[in-house]
């Protein structure tokens, strides 16, 4: 996938790049509005990441052009406001995702996915991961074809494992995907090992041993 | 002055003012006017009793005739001279039939080598009547004159102080959170001219300050969510980049866990100040039964016990829904985060009021501090302690009386909606 990454804060304008291209991404960048002008126009994206406060201009108004020209890149917003107003607007405005800073490379990444995955960009609603996939339409997911049962919060585990595969992934970013702000109530993680453990257990059943430990603490889905 | 000093309305302060004054000089000059007039009628009886004295004793030395006319005059011959006395007493009037009380001067003379005794009397019944009327009469004039006085004197006052009660009013009705700008009404007197001018300085001051304020907490939690994301990402960018040892993972993960602690503190000074700035002004009809039970679905998850929710009737108020969600989420998410392990917790909803109870060791400390920004029972949880404050902030903003009890090894904190 071939993404534009639009934000004036270098040191994070590289961090997503550098974590987007471990997938296999082509990543450019532009750490300013006249340079995001400037590439959108003369350039074809799959995606965009868009900053709206930028230094000289909204990124409002980048999407605005973008809808106008009839490009067909889906945007995802990125921005330190998060009032509803805001988010309404962005979204009003024809983009697909709208995420508060700051926020995880891997749901970044996982919101990356799944707006790719909305049918609309030439993407498919089913995720394969050897022997797993999952259907995303019907939020189900099968090992050799064979259905899994898997509570609601199993199955979006499972999810943001298979995007953000290869990854370490800590308790604190799984908590603040499944439960984002909530994730702070519990005083321990001890409600995501619980969810952690039963998803692996269902999974090593099936014959499938992709979550291994890392570090300890963390997780990582991957092969072998 | 203290804050127990009972208050007392100006206007009646100067009535009551005058009207002890007015008192203490009618009973004082009253007093006073009493015995000049007595003095000055009994000087005057006196005189005539004298005067008569030397008209007898005139004629007595003329023609030696000894005029009686009891009880007014009595002429006696006498053998011993006494000295004059003059007294009050009482005698036997016939014309009258009454005994009556009399002025009475006795004297002694030799006349033609023959000693005498004169005895001339006045009645003081008289000189009473006049004195009697005249301190009357001057009652009425100067209660006439005082009542006069005072209503006069009163109305002028209130004009006098129209002007500042005029201004107290608008005074009251200045509110830091309202845009409107206080209109004081102007004097000719220089004092409260200067008030005003003084009142208007302290208050666009005051809200020059509380706009600043506002916009600076708005200003930083903003500010601060870039570098906030910027260190995330690192973080995250890191964990996945070189090899760590699980200890650097350990401290990697904690400082995930910090950032992410950061962000909720932001995220509620942010939403404070929202509540404050009022962004939140959709005001439907809203069915809190229907956001309590999303809310405790959504939350029961993170809560290994049960949340019951106990509700006989539905509770619809007019409120704007974000609000009402905020509310009922921060009342569960405080419960949740305070309960004692493995226990339920009771949310009990009715026409009047929101309780949420959650099993507790002790009673809170210093409830009375309880929804303040930043209050800390103990150090034993983690959190960004601006929840309660919400919740105090979006009572404030609909009239509602957030409150705190401790009962039974339960903490009770209920919400009494405004009648209505």
């Amino acid at each position: 996938m071939k993404i534009l990454i639009v934000e004036d804060e270098d040191a994070l304008l590289y961090a997503i790049a550098n974590y987007l291209e471990k997938d296999g991404n082509v990543c450019e960048t532009a750490s300013s509005y006249e340079q995001a002008l400037y590439k959108i126009d003369l350039y074809e994206y799959d995606l965009l990441v868009l900053d709206i406060n930028l230094i000289t201009g909204s990124g409002l108004d980048i999407l605005k052009l973008l809808k106008k020209n009839k490009k067909e890149s889906a945007t995802i917003i990125i921005s330190a406001n998060n009032s509803l107003e805001d988010k309404l607007r962005g979204l009003d405005l024809g983009a697909d995702d709208y995420l508060t800073k700051p926020f995880h490379l891997a749901e970044l990444n996982s919101r990356i996915k799944a707006v790719l995955r909305r049918g609309k960009f030439g993407g498919t609603e089913r995720l394969e991961f050897n022997e797993i996939s999952i259907d995303t339409r019907s939020r189900t997911s099968y090992i050799d074809e064979k259905p899994m049962a898997l509570t609601r919060k199993e199955y979006d585990l499972l999810l943001f494992f298979i995007t953000n595969k290869g990854r370490v992934l800590s308790k604190e970013i799984i908590a603040e995907h499944l439960w984002g702000d909530h994730s702070d109530l519990a005083n321990n993680y001890d409600f995501i090992y619980v969810h952690i453990n039963n998803l692996r257990k269902k999974m090593t059943d099936a014959g499938a041993k992709y979550i291994k430990t890392a570090y300890g603490s963390g997780d990582k889905f991957m092969e072998g | 002055m203290t804050a127990h000093t009972k208050k007392i309305r100006l206007l009646r302060k100067t009535s009551k003012t005058f009207l002890w004054i007015s008192l203490v000089l009618m009973v004082f000059s009253t007093i006073g006017l009493y015995f000049y007039v007595q003095n000055l009628l009994q000087r005057e009886v006196e005189e005539e009793l004298r005067s008569t004295e030397a008209r007898i004793k005139n004629s007595i030395s003329e023609n030696s005739t000894m005029y009686q006319l009891p009880p007014m005059v009595e002429v006696e011959t006498v053998s011993q001279l006494e000295v004059v006395h003059l007294k009050d007493t009482l005698i036997f009037d016939p014309s009258q039939n009454e005994i009556e009380e009399f002025r009475e001067l006795t004297s002694f003379s030799i006349i033609n080598n023959q000693k005498y005794r004169i005895t001339v009397r006045a009645l003081i019944v008289e000189s009473e009547d006049i004195l009697i009327a005249v301190v009357v009469s001057y009652l009425i004039v100067i209660l006439l004159v005082f009542i006069f006085l005072f209503y006069l004197n009163k109305s002028r006052t209130r004009k006098l102080w129209h002007p500042f009660f005029k201004n107290l009013e608008q005074m009251k009705l200045f509110s830091l959170t309202s845009e409107n700008t206080i209109s004081l009404v102007d004097s000719d007197i220089l004092e409260f001219s200067e008030l005003n001018t003084e009142i208007t300085t302290l208050t666009d001051k005051v809200r020059s300050d509380y706009k600043t304020l506002k916009q600076f907490t708005e200003d930083v939690s903003h500010e601060l969510q870039t570098p906030l994301a910027i260190i995330q990402a690192k973080v995250d960018t890191i964990i996945n980049g070189e090899k760590l040892n699980n200890l650097q993972f350990e401290q990697l993960s904690s400082i995930q866990n910090d950032i992410h602690r950061l962000k909720q503190l932001n995220k509620k000074l942010g939403l404070l100040s929202k509540i404050e700035n009022k962004q939140f002004e959709n005001v439907t009809p809203c069915n809190l039964n229907k956001v309590l039970e999303k809310r405790i679905e959504n939350l029961s998850e993170l809560y290994p016990s049960e949340i019951q929710l106990k509700s006989k009737e539905e509770v619809i108020l007019l409120m704007d829904e974000n609000l009402a969600v905020v509310l009922c989420e921060n009342l569960l998410s405080n419960a949740i985060k305070y309960a004692l392990p493995n226990t339920p917790i009771e949310v009990v909803l009715e026409k009047g009021f929101l309780t949420v109870k959650n099993k507790g060791a002790r009673a809170i400390l210093k409830p009375d501090q309880l929804f303040h920004r930043f209050y800390k029972e103990s150090d034993e949880v983690k959190s960004t302690v601006l929840g309660l404050a919400i919740v105090k902030k979006i009572c404030d903003r609909y009239g509602f009386k957030p409150s705190y009890s401790y009962d039974a090894n339960e903490h009770h904190f209920k919400i009494f909606f405004q009648e209505n």
